[in-house]
């Protein structure tokens, strides 16, 4: 009887501390999970190549290295990061110059943090059968696509100002997603995102033994900034840390994500969410990506070109797209990392 | 009737203003997402010529779209009333086609037809036809057996005296769905402009969307609203009119 006792004894001792430890380790881990700060990241665009570092930074756990839990969302021609910050529902996010200058014209509180591209991919491609553009007045007799409302109206009209080319002397097309003027040759030249929707119609054309040039209004002196990541001045100002700690691991995907070293890692990564294209033209668009992020083995990723921002600021001024300077230097901020 | 239209919409109207500058003051939110009362105003004064025309444009698409969808509805509506072979085999196509989503079919229409009037027209149409069709359907499948009985014993029944009888017995429930129909159109329209036009109020509202301009969208939707409204009072007017024409001047025998 006594032995039995003292059996059970044993047994409850052994079990409350099985559940001890149980506890112990539930918590722990816990903690450790409660340690990690959660973050929403806000992309411009679709997961696709022309955001392969910021998903090569998710992929490969450089963010949870740094003891962050960054869901990085990607983003669509609705879905603005600017607001998503302002609500609240994202602490950081991807934005273009003109969202950015337009929304400090309006009182936003938002900072840029990084540059992600040195060069703006929205380009203008055009058949190598018409002459070739080497001085802007080459544009005059031309059918010319344009986004009305979009940032490459503005960037032609600086254009058009900039060679004194009168509406007169071009013809404007406005112009969706879908192709088709282009293909039928209905508009001459045609506005496209470099790294992407370049890359695919120049592919499609060689197909038809046609030959394609692009029109860079950077190659004629109009420096436009395209994306950049930003956050809230609140952000900035209360958690530097968070701020530093994000962006390093940023960055460090992009530097990844470019070096060719690391090629076909990247592509992996990205085929496992853009299912859009074949492997063929992701090859193609990371080449052409990593062009406009890292121009120069020189550049550091995330450099923020403080001239182009002014221009661009002067531009959107110019063409009335803001109503006053927004002193867009004092909302630039070098992140050391 | 037209008066208490647009009185209704500036309350509603006025009231989601009202929510969104509330939204605004409780999250300290910048102009660039939700604009202060000066820069809708203000931005009302720059663009408000432009949108009305734009929507008068828009209007006039979803005016000749909704009269289209009409004639299709009643046609269909029409032949497809008996429960013959034939007749059933046009209700088929008819749900059918209204199974595909717009927006799917858009870019196939705008590819083959081009980003023009024709396309706008085209899904204005498509979009406010079915719920017409239904209606319409409805309608013309219910025999008035009072009067048509008298019609068939005599022999005189003919299939447009049919469709009269039961037009005219209906004709309030058949006003207020052309009536609601006319909402339809104009949002198929402003769909059609959304997604590839170069005219009309939903381009506009998509270049302001662009730049993440909300003042210009909510001027936008306070002329879509205004108009909109004017245009359904019309359309209830005219029914009533229509409605006490038949039954005054001919003093109930116009059959």
């Amino acid at each position: 009887m006594n032995k039995n006792k003292s059996n059970n004894n044993v047994l409850n001792i052994r079990i409350f501390l099985f559940l001890l430890t149980l506890l112990l380790l539930i918590s722990g881990a816990a903690t450790v999970y409660a340690e990690k700060i959660e973050l929403n990241y806000r992309l411009k665009w679709l997961f696709n190549t022309s955001v392969a570092g910021d998903i090569y930074a998710d992929a490969k756990g450089f963010f949870d290295d740094a003891g962050l839990n960054v869901n990085v969302k990607q983003g669509s021609p609705e879905k603005n990061a600017i607001n998503e910050i302002e609500l609240g529902r994202a602490q950081f996010g991807v934005a273009s110059a003109d969202q950015v200058i337009r929304a400090l014209d309006k009182k936003a509180k938002i900072v840029v943090i990084a540059q992600l591209l040195q060069i703006n991919p929205m380009q203008w491609i055009y058949r190598a059968d018409k002459p070739k553009i080497k001085v802007l007045n080459d544009l005059k007799g031309r059918n010319i696509g344009i986004t009305f409302g979009g940032n490459d109206e503005t960037i032609m009209n600086t254009v058009f100002a900039k060679a004194g080319i009168s509406k007169n002397d071009v013809n404007i097309t406005g112009v969706r997603f879908d192709f088709t003027p282009f293909l039928m040759k209905k508009v001459d030249i045609w506005p496209v995102y470099r790294n992407t929707q370049g890359v695919i119609l120049k592919e499609k054309l060689a197909k038809q033994n046609e030959h394609v040039f692009f029109f860079n209004p950077a190659d004629f002196g109009i420096n436009f900034v395209a994306n950049s990541v930003i956050t809230s001045m609140e952000m900035v100002k209360n958690k530097p840390d968070i701020v530093k700690k994000f962006l390093t691991s940023l960055l460090k995907g992009w530097e990844a994500a470019m070096d060719p070293a690391n090629e076909k890692v990247t592509l992996d990564i990205i085929k496992k969410l853009d299912k859009a294209d074949n492997d063929k033209i992701r090859k193609k668009q990371l080449t052409a990506t990593r062009k406009l992020i890292k121009p120069f083995a020189s550049v550091k990723i995330g450099t923020i070109n403080i001239n182009a921002w002014k221009q661009t600021q002067n531009i959107m001024l110019k063409e009335k797209q803001i109503k006053n300077k927004v002193n867009i230097e004092n909302h630039l901020i070098q992140v050391n990392y | 009737m037209l008066y208490r239209r647009i009185f209704q919409f500036l309350i509603v109207y006025i009231f989601g203003i009202l929510f969104l500058l509330i939204i605004k003051f409780i999250f300290s939110l910048s102009d660039y997402v939700i604009p202060n009362i000066l820069l809708i105003i203000e931005t009302a004064a720059q663009v408000f010529k432009e949108y009305f025309f734009d929507v008068i444009n828009t209007l006039s698409v979803t005016i000749l779209g909704q009269c289209i969808s009409i004639c299709m509805a009643f046609f269909v509506g029409i032949s497809g009333r008996k429960s013959s072979w034939i007749g059933s085999f046009i209700k088929v196509t008819a749900y059918n086609i209204q199974a595909y989503p717009i927006v799917a079919l858009a870019p196939i229409i705008f590819i083959l037809i081009g980003d023009g009037f024709i396309s706008r027209l085209l899904i204005a149409s498509m979009i406010c036809y079915f719920p017409l069709l239904l209606s319409v359907l409805g309608i013309m499948a219910t025999p008035v057996k009072d009067i048509e009985h008298f019609y068939i014993i005599t022999g005189q029944m003919k299939w447009h005296l049919e469709v009269k009888i039961r037009i005219f017995e209906n004709l309030s429930k058949l006003t207020t769905v052309i009536s609601g129909s006319a909402t339809l159109a104009m949002a198929g329209t402003i769909v059609a402009e959304f997604i590839a036009a170069n005219a009309g109020i939903g381009y506009s509202i998509r270049i302001a969307l662009y730049q993440s301009n909300l003042a210009k969208i909510l001027i936008a939707l306070f002329l879509i609203g205004i108009i909109i409204s004017v245009y359904q009072g019309i359309l209830e007017v005219i029914g009533e009119q229509i409605k006490s024409k038949w039954s005054i001047s001919k003093k109930g025998t116009i059959l």
